[in-house]
């Protein structure tokens, strides 16, 4: 319980100093969430797979990434904690990418052959 | 000893600013919104109320954890903090400053910004003690009465006692130590980085007296001995260790396992060689043996690890063990179970200068604030201090860049790693990545009272 107490509090502090870049990483996110829900007939539903794999792409860039800049490399993950934690910080980094990928590709992808979808997310 | 408490009581948590500002910075974050909320929704606590004025001598981490935890947990209780120094540094970083990693920039917060705002601060250091009449006096001559002490000056890094020494030529003539400050970090790097493309002899030095982050001194050697190598400088240079004591860590586990990396590495380490003199300018330091024989030896590179007492305000008062083998150094004579002064009921200690068997880190701090701050409300309540200190201390050894230990242990010298899955010895990128990322956000956490 202390150490998920003691987590949140660093995850807290972490994002303490880096609140301009949060707060335009969050603009950006509402801008393209608006853009794809104020969409007629946007295609979440088509937009997901594409979506799915740029995530997927970023979440094994990251594997390499994560540790080349935090000033170490892959070939130091000495047991199986660290490729615990390498791994979920890439899929920490490819749900973000997702994140903002998916209503990206949903508010610029063209009208759809078919019948229209109700503009929800699904 | 005269201690006036007034009749303790239990009431709401009165909202302060630092939980106000908190909670609106936590609403303007985006992303991790559910972590954050639970971040800032921490567990409601019953504040007691009383008047009792508490004097906290020292404003680091102890010094500041402590003013935050009181400041929230007691309602009605005047806070006072005595302490000159305006700047807070992050120790913990210094040798990541004097290896090269971070910037110096990156130590260096103001303390104004992590004390809560009703804490009254003297700026002033304290320059005694009179226990029996509950008062401190500061350098500037002000009496200041307490109803309890917390003491949490941190130790005196005694340079004096190795001859020849100069903290302010360290950076110059090869000549380094992590210890002092972000400057002297920083000039430990920039006399690193000219080493290591030359090459040469390196002496790295430990003194018998109890340390700040015992592990700084072999952090240094590990991270001297990768960056010679990354420089191709490793074969043509020569590092040795110079221990005071006849071991190099007092943790048994990590000491043998520490040399026997050494030995791989090619450090051999001379025991029993305590620094007692430098001369700075030929590049020369003489190490004396217990046998009183003086070795002068050359060097190219000297990191200096300064032995350590308690500040002179504390070893010179009634406060300080008066036998036993904390007595030399005058550290505080705490209980080490409850941190509470064995002789005066109404003083406790945190942090460095304490005078138990080990704890001399910001770890040791993270565990123990709580811990004194429950037992203080304890005993202004009436009672008796109800938490036990185990003596947790945690050191994350940096290896290389990019690789360390996360060794945690306690009074027995036992590894106690905090996450069962931790394995103390094994060389880990996740132990790194807590050095270089996460120690900082978690040592701002503790000062402010938070975990
Ligand atoms: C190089 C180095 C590396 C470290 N690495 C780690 C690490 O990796 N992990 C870890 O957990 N810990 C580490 N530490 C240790 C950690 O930083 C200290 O244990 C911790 O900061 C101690 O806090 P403190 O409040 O006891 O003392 P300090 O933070 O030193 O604060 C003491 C305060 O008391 C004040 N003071 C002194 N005398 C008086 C007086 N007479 N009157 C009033 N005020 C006074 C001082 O001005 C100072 O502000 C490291 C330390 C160093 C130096």
């Amino acid at each position: 319980m202390y150490e998920i107490w003691l987590g949140l509090n660093i995850v807290f502090e972490l994002a303490l100093t880096a609140l301009p870049w949060l707060g335009g990483a969050a603009a950006v996110w509402i801008a393209l969430m608006s853009a794809a829900l104020l969409r007629r007939h946007a295609h979440w539903r088509e937009a997901l797979p594409a979506s799915l794999v740029i995530g997927a792409t970023f979440a094994a860039l990251a594997v390499w990434l994560v540790p080349f800049v935090t000033r170490s490399s892959i070939s130091e993950m000495g047991y199986w904690v660290d490729w615990a934690n390498l791994i979920g910080l890439s899929v920490a980094v490819g749900g973000l990418a997702f994140a903002f990928v998916w209503p990206l590709l949903t508010a610029v992808s063209g009208p759809r052959q078919d019948t229209p979808t109700s503009g929800q997310p699904t | 000893m005269t201690t006036r408490i007034q009749d303790a009581t239990v009431t709401a948590a009165p909202t302060d600013i630092g939980r106000r500002r908190f909670m609106l910075r936590a609403s303007a974050l985006p992303l991790g919104a559910a972590a954050l909320s639970a971040a800032t929704s921490r567990p409601a606590r019953a504040a007691v109320k009383t008047s009792a004025h508490i004097v906290i001598a020292g404003s680091g981490l102890g010094g500041v954890a402590i003013a935050n935890r009181l400041s929230r947990e007691l309602d009605g209780a005047k806070i006072t903090i005595v302490d000159r120094k305006e700047i807070h540094n992050y120790q913990p970083g210094y040798t990541l400053v004097a290896t090269g990693i971070w910037p110096v920039a990156k130590v260096s917060d103001r303390n104004a910004d992590l004390l809560p705002g009703r804490v009254e601060w003297v700026k002033d250091m304290a320059a005694g003690f009179d226990p029996d009449a509950n008062t401190l006096v500061t350098e500037g001559g002000q009496r200041i009465r307490y109803d309890y002490l917390v003491v949490a000056t941190g130790l005196h890094l005694d340079f004096a006692q190795i001859d020849g020494m100069d903290v302010s030529a360290i950076g110059a003539n090869g000549l380094t130590s992590v210890y002092p400050g972000p400057q002297a970090a920083q000039a430990t790097w920039l006399a690193m980085d000219a080493f290591r493309r030359q090459g040469g002899e390196a002496l790295m030095t430990l003194p018998a007296t109890p340390l700040k982050c015992a592990g700084a001194p072999l952090k240094m050697t590990f991270m001297l001995v990768d960056r010679l190598r990354e420089a191709g400088m490793r074969a043509s240079s020569k590092v040795g260790f110079h221990s005071a004591l006849d071991n190099i860590f007092s943790v048994k586990p990590v000491n043998d396992d520490v040399l026997r990396r050494w030995a791989d590495l090619d450090v051999p380490v001379t025991f029993n060689s305590k620094l007692v003199g430098i001369d700075i300018g030929a590049r020369r330091a003489t190490f004396l043996t217990p046998e009183g024989e003086r070795n002068e030896l050359g060097y190219d590179f000297i990191h200096v690890v300064p032995p350590m007492r308690a500040p002179d305000a504390v070893k010179n008062s009634p406060l300080a063990w008066q036998d036993g083998p904390f007595a030399a150094g005058g550290w505080l004579e705490v209980d080490k179970d409850t941190l509470r002064h064995r002789r005066y009921p109404n003083v406790f200690g945190l942090g460095d200068i304490n005078g138990t068997p080990r704890g001399k880190t910001a770890a040791t701090i993270k565990k123990s604030a709580p811990l004194v701050a429950r037992n203080l409300i304890d005993v202004i309540a009436g009672g008796e201090p109800s938490q036990r200190f185990d003596g947790y201390t945690s050191c994350p050894l940096l290896l290389r860049e990019g690789s360390a230990l996360l060794v945690e242990f306690d009074y027995e010298g036992r590894l106690v790693p905090s996450l069962p899955m931790i394995e103390p010895l094994q060389d880990s990128y996740f132990a790194w990545l807590m050095k270089y990322r996460l120690l900082k956000p978690a040592y701002m956490a503790v000062a402010k009272g938070r975990v």
